[in-house]
């Protein structure tokens, strides 16, 4: 190994160290050590910014900014506090009804759109719903961020790992969809019923404060009706878009960016509206991490691991799918499944390429997607939406601590995780 | 006009007072702001009139303000009681108001002075200390703004004659 790979290693390690234990912001850390590596010459200007393999993934980037934009146009309609109060009105305001209509819709609205947006827009009327019952939403806003991992895995565009294994590993809508969407449904369908035992004691009914629920006026929410079907039409183009990209040839990315410019055009809305849900803070900090990962590319050192993980697998590509879904969802649950995936990413693309393209080792991205989605949910720092999550309910009064999460998301995790394996081992190696 | 002109006794609020007793001292008063005083009566916080109105405004209505429109009056309403049981101090809870650092002028200020903290500040209220600290009073947006027109229309006569001094005293 040469002295420039170890320098390289100890940049990467040290920034991820940062990023996982947030001594500094991550941002900071990703753009610091992108910065080291170019120092170090780990990696130039070619390399970083235009190469596909060793540099940032604008594909990933713009389909992430693409999807804020159409996201920010839509948010400004009300629709989503529509829906929400609607769900609760049509379960009667019923605590553990109006809990699985809130989870239901954050995790379809979660592999729609994104599952950190979702949170996001669902978040605030939760509380108000929780408030008007008269109970304590931190049940609640767990059971939607659970549901939104869960929900988001179905979808290329529903999670942001699933975002980067798609560009990485060149899959599509479609390939999400078959591939990850009947697991999710199961899991869904499974997790719905867990919510009804690991949160018994908040389902407690008061016919008073039901009443309370029922007097909101939902439809008032919509402050925009034009604005709403114009988004919703745009939304649909972009989801038919997303399903015939392969097809038509036109990357995700695009699709998305060109939904976003429409729904712009239509809006009428000035910059600050569709643009002020961008976060820009994240899209930085994923190129900061393509950069730094990019640069263990460059030097050789995924190479060596990819080689080494492949002698080790041999054809046993069950037992690394395996290892994969397990270890994924136990490394994503104490770092955020973002760098996780983007750091597995091109030794899964190795392990996957020495397969010489078989169905088995194209499996091998479904145990990487299922691990670090599901694995997300088990700590309050495994994926973004938990951060964001937290952070409203601290910022409303409500604050979740990292053991009140914890102890509801491992055993999420734990049941989620357990029912995939054998969905991995009856599709794909039996 | 000095400061010391234009300072008026304003009534304070400590932390402890609950909300809806501030929005009685500031409904009768007819203020722009809350002056927060400590246990010894010195005042250390300037709280303008529509951020003390957060204390109404649920944290989640805030940061989604369509859900404002769901509610029905006597929802409205709920929201106007519970002021009952909260405090002045629950303002200081809230991060995105700036109540660290105190408003202030001193008796001798002119109106530039006070005109120019009030701006920096973005503060409808002025507080009017000694150098030594002790608080006499203070100025509030309406009282300033009087101030303001007054002086320029004494300048009046000068600006119908073109001369160039006239322009400086609207600017100020």
């Amino acid at each position: 190994m040469t002295v420039q790979a170890i320098l390289a290693i100890t940049v990467f390690v040290i920034a991820y160290v940062f990023i996982a234990t947030e001594k500094i912001p991550r941002v900071a850390a990703a753009l610091g050590g992108a910065a080291l590596m170019l120092v170090i010459g780990a990696t130039g200007a070619d390399e970083a910014f235009f190469a596909e393999e060793t540099g940032i993934d604008w594909n990933v980037i713009f389909l992430l900014l693409g999807m804020m934009i159409i996201i920010g146009v839509l948010r400004q309609t009300g629709v989503f506090e529509f829906l929400a109060i609607w769900a609760a009105k049509r379960a009667r305001a019923k605590p553990y009804r109006v809990m699985v209509m809130l989870v239901l819709i954050t995790a379809v609205a979660s592999a729609a759109l994104d599952n950190v947006t979702t949170v996001l827009l669902v978040a605030p009327v939760t509380l108000l719903i929780c408030e008007r019952l008269g109970t304590n939403p931190v049940p609640y806003l767990l059971a939607e961020v659970m549901a939104s991992n869960i929900g988001g895995a179905a979808t290329l565009i529903g999670d942001p790992p699933n975002i980067i294994i798609a560009s990485r590993a060149d899959l599509s809508f479609n390939d999400f969809l078959v591939n990850m969407a009947p697991i999710v449904v199961l899991l869904l369908a499974v997790y719905v019923v867990m919510c009804r035992f690991l949160f018994r004691k908040s389902f407690v009914y008061h016919a008073d404060r039901a009443e309370r629920v029922m007097a909101l006026q939902e439809r008032e929410a919509i402050t925009d009706p034009v604005l709403l079907w114009r988004s919703l039409g745009v939304l649909v183009l972009v989801l038919a878009g997303f399903v015939a990209h392969s097809a038509l040839h036109v990357e995700p990315s695009i699709v998305a960016m060109l939904g976003a410019g429409l729904l712009v055009a239509v809006s009428g809305l000035t910059s600050g509206k569709y643009l002020g849900d961008v976060e820009w803070e994240t899209l930085v900090f994923f190129a900061g991490l393509f950069i730094m990962v990019g640069s263990l590319v460059n030097v050789g050192v995924i190479g060596q691991l990819g080689e080494v993980a492949t002698e080790a697998v041999g054809d046993n590509y069950f037992a690394a799918a395996t290892g994969l879904l397990f270890g994924s969802a136990v490394l994503s649950g104490i770092v955020d499944n973002i760098p996780y995936v983007a750091t597995m990413a091109p030794l899964v693309a190795g392990l996957v390429a020495s397969s010489g393209g078989s169905a088995q080792g194209g499996a091998l991205w479904w145990a990487l997607a299922l691990g670090a989605d599901l694995g997300g949910n088990a700590t309050a720092v495994g994926a973004s939406a938990n951060v964001v999550v937290t952070g409203i309910a601290a910022r409303n009064g409500h604050p979740i601590s990292f053991w009140t999460f914890t102890k509801y998301g491992i055993v999420v995790t734990v049941v989620t995780v357990l029912l995939s394996w054998p969905y991995l081992w009856l599709r794909y190696y039996l | 006009m000095h400061a010391s002109e234009l300072a008026e006794v304003v009534p304070t609020v400590t932390r402890r007072t609950t909300a809806l007793e501030a929005a009685r001292v500031i409904a009768e008063h007819r203020l722009s702001g809350l002056i927060v005083a400590d246990d010894a009566g010195i005042p250390v916080a300037v709280v303008p009139g529509t951020q003390v109105l957060k204390l109404f405004v649920p944290r989640y209505v805030r940061e989604d303000p369509s859900l404002a429109h769901v509610y029905d009056e006597a929802g409205a309403d709920e929201l106007c009681a519970a002021l009952e049981d909260k405090t002045v101090a629950e303002l200081f809870d809230i991060d995105e108001i700036k109540t660290q650092s105190l408003p202030s002028v001193l008796p001798e200020d002119t109106l530039v002075e006070i005109a120019a903290v009030m701006v920096d500040k973005h503060s409808p209220l002025v507080v009017v200390r000694d150098r030594d600290g002790t608080y006499s009073g203070a100025i509030t947006f309406s009282r300033a703004m009087a101030a303001i027109a007054t002086a320029a229309a004494r300048r009046q006569p000068t600006t119908d004659t073109g001369a160039s001094g006239a322009s400086d005293g609207s600017d100020a």
